[in-house]
């Protein structure tokens, strides 16, 4: 197959105008939502998006058909959410999605919102994305002139409103019950689980959140049948997926490929390698929460949630962060643990003390002022936080700490005993301090 | 019911039970704990009731969790307990430990948790310390250190769920993260010391206890606030006879954990310098103190039967004084000369938590014994008709400027009081009684529940316990003798209040008791519309 036969999802990014409802219309847009409201039941619908074992594109890879089977049968008052506060550093296929075609999500929506019998749908856009919003808000507009949203779209006695929501700038809030706590008007942080958001979520009422990827991707299953989708990845891996690429490679930006290719032929054919000069040294495969691989690791492995999980990482959200030679890996993991530390909601401790410990000794170790116990000590904070909090935002912080320390120990070792080059691109040189 | 295994332990508790109450009742003390409160919305947030449920593959927070029948449980495992080791150590890392300086030290969680299952070496750098606001006035009666505190939220959701006053709040993120008021904004409810018994460490301290004793040095005697009808049970604090704090005693069936801002300064009136400490006679129009075994030849000529005309209680004293007052009031005045009391105003304030409009502790027991209060119009005209020597007990009508100008007009009153206050200062005699603090007693409070209290500290000065000082004028009148000691006196007031039933006194539950047929006091106050 060539790479266009693997366009589900990015066919009309970079696409003059693909945001526009007359192209997407044009293209076959909204054919599937017309299928589905000529005389699919809702619990159809559902069944083929189970079958097509796509799995949630946010990170969790949780299968979106069994997420949508926990609603409650009868329930009166369902809530749809979907979660576009893209905010993971190197994560930024959703915004690609939205930028770029944003009816294709809108179409997945309201066929997801059908599925589960919701009546009111947010999309909740990270609040950084500004002009994301206007652009998604223009669409939903075209939408509802259409009448594909609002009373009785497309003469078929289905009701659905659509908000688009801006986030307020929180990471946390692409949590799911952070993301509902945050629309609610609450502090932005998650809610203890159970109970889950499908059977008590918003206004406590049964509530979807789904990635804007796993919703875009509805579409295209409905119109073609789970065989076809299934026809792409592995069996456990169905599909295509975005990777959002970032790094020194010849092709950086957001690629769709099948579940399943061999990172190395990603990289190779489809990144064209390292830039001139600089050679690989780690992959982070699946967003900054995501363990690390030095690059002999990532050769060895196939993009998908199975072979990730071999190797120690995870398949994550796509956003893959290729790291060269030259890097520093100590001034790297200094700002990822800085991420972490800044955006920590602070409501339980091993996240919140444990995000700034590690934060402080990482300064510190940078800061020249480190000592080999230092290190022991990292592992220790993280063995206090890992797995022992209310979301996995502590566990995000903890596995490229820990991976870093474990991959590639002696950069930090060398840092300690003075014998390190200072990083060729040091932001931040060694001795100063950041604010 | 679900039955459940715990730490090896088969036990079976109602279905819906929190793992984290069958966890306390299994082992028989709690887990380790911050955010938790029985009375509060569950936070989740302090991550130290971490327990292994066998079947989970990660730990569980117990406070979270409902019992599962068959569940097995392990609240002391080597990966329980490393892993609330390993919590606990975060939740110190940025504590300043100024225990040398802090009210709470000695009942902390961090230093209890510690001392329990920390003692590790600290690995933090110090000059890794975060730093927050100390000595923060957030209110009346609360001070705020934010560098204490462990954000449980516990005060936050009090004030949010309990008070429904929302003044507390936990604002930014992160280890930036720190509970305030917001601005303009002051923790002033009438419950706000309750967040400082709520916080587990010392980031809320009460101003008024704030630096007066270390909490070691206190014992704790068990009473029930004065302060209102609702009698609330509370824990007397005090060192050296002198009172520190008043802490709310556990009652489901009163006050919850509660008490109110207003009932824990009631200890004040204990200590205040006005207090009668000497019996005092009137001469030239001045007070001037005297022995009690000179009172005997002085109140002769009231104690006999006739020689009093009027006796006025109040519903202050205690069941047991009532009782006695009335008794001796049969002896020497006569049952129509026998008023419960001046009937003080509600203050119509009482709230639906815990403050009764009623501010007087024993009205209930007024009407067991049957007496009855008066208005002040009604009293007064009863003060002008009365002939002789007139015997207030408790309370102080002269403050009722009506009652004042009568009482003014009376040549020969006889006072029992603990203050010298109006009434005392219009009497003839004044007789120094012991303050609620410093005698045992029963009130009934207003749902006919009777209540003990015990004496916390002695009276000052040479203040007696009110019932010794009914009793010798009992005796002195020719009445019954001396019960000698207040279980006598009890038994006494049982067989008489509640004849032919299983009731005693003596042997009163530990919560209090509504005595059959009591539930639904008459309203005691004679005299037109309550």
């Amino acid at each position: 197959m060539s790479r266009n036969d693997y366009r589900i999802l990015s066919e009309r990014f970079g696409r003059k105008d693909g945001h526009k409802l007359s192209v997407y219309e044009s293209e076959g847009g909204y054919k599937a939502l017309r299928m589905v409201l000529s005389g699919m039941p809702p619990a159809e619908v559902r069944e083929v998006v189970k079958d097509s074992a796509l799995r949630g594109r946010g990170g969790a890879g949780f299968p979106t058909g069994v997420k949508w089977g926990f609603v409650p049968e009868g329930a009166e008052e369902v809530y749809f959410f979907v979660n576009a506060d893209e905010s993971e550093p190197g994560t930024f296929k959703d915004r690609y999605l939205l930028d770029y075609d944003p009816h294709q999500t809108i179409e997945g929506t309201i066929i997801s919102c059908f599925a589960v019998q919701a009546k009111l749908a947010f999309i909740y856009i990270r609040g950084e994305f500004g002009w994301l919003v206007d652009r998604v808000q223009k669409a939903v507009d075209e939408a509802y002139a259409a009448g594909l949203l609002g009373k009785n779209i497309l003469g078929s006695g289905y009701d659905l409103e659509m908000i688009v929501h801006k986030g307020a700038g929180a990471y946390i809030c692409g949590e799911e019950t952070g993301l509902i706590n945050s629309v609610e008007g609450r502090k932005g942080q998650p809610s203890l689980k159970p109970p889950f958001p499908a059977v008590s979520g918003f206004l406590k009422k049964p509530t979807i959140v789904n990635n804007v990827e796993s919703v875009a991707s509805v579409p295209w299953i409905i119109n073609n049948g789970a065989e076809a989708y299934k026809a792409f990845g592995t069996e456990k891996s169905t599909g295509t997926k975005l990777f959002s690429v970032s790094g020194p490679v010849k092709n950086p930006g957001v690629h769709e490929i099948p579940l399943g290719m061999p990172f190395r032929e990603f990289f190779h054919d489809w990144l064209g390698g390292m830039v001139e000069g600089e050679e690989l040294k780690a992959v982070i495969v699946g967003g900054s929460s995501v363990p690390v691989l030095p690059a002999a690791e990532a050769m060895n492995i196939t993009l998908d949630y199975e072979s990730t999980a071999q190797a120690g990482t995870m398949l994550g959200s796509g956003g893959m962060i290729v790291i060269p030679q030259s890097s520093d890996m100590v001034e790297l993991i200094q700002v990822l643990m800085h991420f972490y530390f800044d955006e920590s909601c602070g409501q339980c401790t091993p996240c919140r003390e444990g995000t700034s410990w590690l934060h402080k000794i990482v300064k510190r170790l940078r800061g020249g002022k480190g000592t080999i116990e230092d290190l022991d000590l990292l592992e220790h904070v993280c063995n206090g936080m890992a797995g022992l909090t209310i979301c996995p935002l502590a566990d995000a912080a903890v596995m490229p700490m820990l991976s870093f320390l474990e991959k590639f120990r002696p950069e930090f070792e060398a840092l300690i005993q003075e014998t390190a080059p200072v990083g060729m691109n040091s932001r931040w040189p060694r001795g100063e301090q950041e604010k | 019911m679900a039955k459940l295994t715990i730490d090896g332990k088969e036990i079976e508790v109602p279905d819906g039970t929190r793992l984290f109450d069958a966890c306390t009742e299994a082992r028989g003390r709690p887990l380790p704990h911050f955010c938790y409160h029985p009375d509060l919305p569950v936070a989740g947030v302090c991550r130290l009731c971490q327990v292994e449920i066998e079947g989970m593959p990660k730990l569980a927070i117990a406070c979270n969790t409902i019992v599962r029948d068959g569940m097995v449980v392990h609240t002391m495992n080597e990966r329980v307990n490393k892993a609330n080791q390993q919590v606990l150590e975060l939740h110190l890392i940025n504590h300043p430990v100024d225990c040398p300086i802090c009210d709470q030290a000695g009942e902390c969680g961090l230093q209890d948790q510690y001392m329990e299952f920390g003692l590790y070496d600290s690995k933090v750098e110090q000059s890794d310390k975060g730093h927050k606001a100390k000595v923060k006035v957030i209110g009346p009666q609360v001070i705020l250190d934010q560098e204490r505190c462990v954000l449980c939220s516990r005060c936050v959701r009090f004030c949010r769920e309990v008070t429904k006053t929302g003044e507390l709040g936990i604002y930014d993120r992160g280890d930036r993260a720190h509970v305030d008021v917001a601005p303009g904004v002051e923790l002033d409810n009438l419950y706000s010391l309750n967040t400082v018994d709520l916080c587990p460490v010392g980031a809320l301290t009460s101003r008024d206890f704030r630096f007066q004793k270390r909490v070691w040095m206190l014992k704790s005697t068990e009473g029930i606030c004065p302060g209102c009808a609702t009698g609330c049970n509370i824990r007397i604090d005090h060192h050296g006879g002198r009172i520190f704090r008043l802490k709310p005693r556990y009652n489901p069936e009163v006050n919850g954990r509660w008490m109110c801002d207003r009932g824990r300064m009631t200890y004040k009136v204990v200590h205040d310098e006005k207090r009668l400490d000497s019996p005092l006679k009137k001469s030239g129009g001045q007070l001037a103190p005297l022995q009690w075994s000179e009172l005997e030849g002085e109140l002769s000529g009231m104690l006999k039967p006739g020689g009093v005309s009027l006796v006025i209680g109040s519903s202050h004293l205690a069941l047991e004084e009532l009782f006695l007052l009335k008794q001796l009031g049969l002896q020497v005045a006569g049952e129509d000369q026998i008023i419960g009391g001046l009937a003080e105003s509600d203050q119509k304030d009482g709230d639906d938590l815990l403050l009764s409009s009623d501010r007087t502790p024993n009205r209930a027991g007024l009407a067991l014994v049957g007496l009855e209060e008066m208005k002040a119009d009604l009293l007064a005209d009863r003060i002008k008709e009365a002939r002789g020597t007139i015997l207030i007990h408790g309370g102080n009508p002269a403050a009722d400027p009506l009652l004042a100008e009568v009482l003014a007009n009376c040549q020969h009153v006889v006072y029992i009081g603990t203050h010298v206050n109006e009434t005392a200062q219009l009497a003839a005699y004044a007789l120094p009684g012991a303050s609620w603090a410093e005698k045992a007693g029963t009130f009934v409070n207003q749902d006919g529940r009777l209540q003990q209290f015990q004496s916390a500290v002695v009276c000052p000065g040479s203040a007696r316990e009110d019932w010794r000082v009914l009793a010798e004028m009992l005796v002195l009148a020719g009445g019954e003798e001396s019960p000698g000691n207040l279980d006598t006196l009890r038994k006494r007031v049982s067989s008489e209040l509640f004849n032919g039933q299983e009731f005693d006194l003596n042997t009163l539950s530990a919560l209090g008791v509504v005595p059959s047929g009591l539930a639904e006091p008459a309203d005691p106050v004679a005299g037109g519309e309550g």
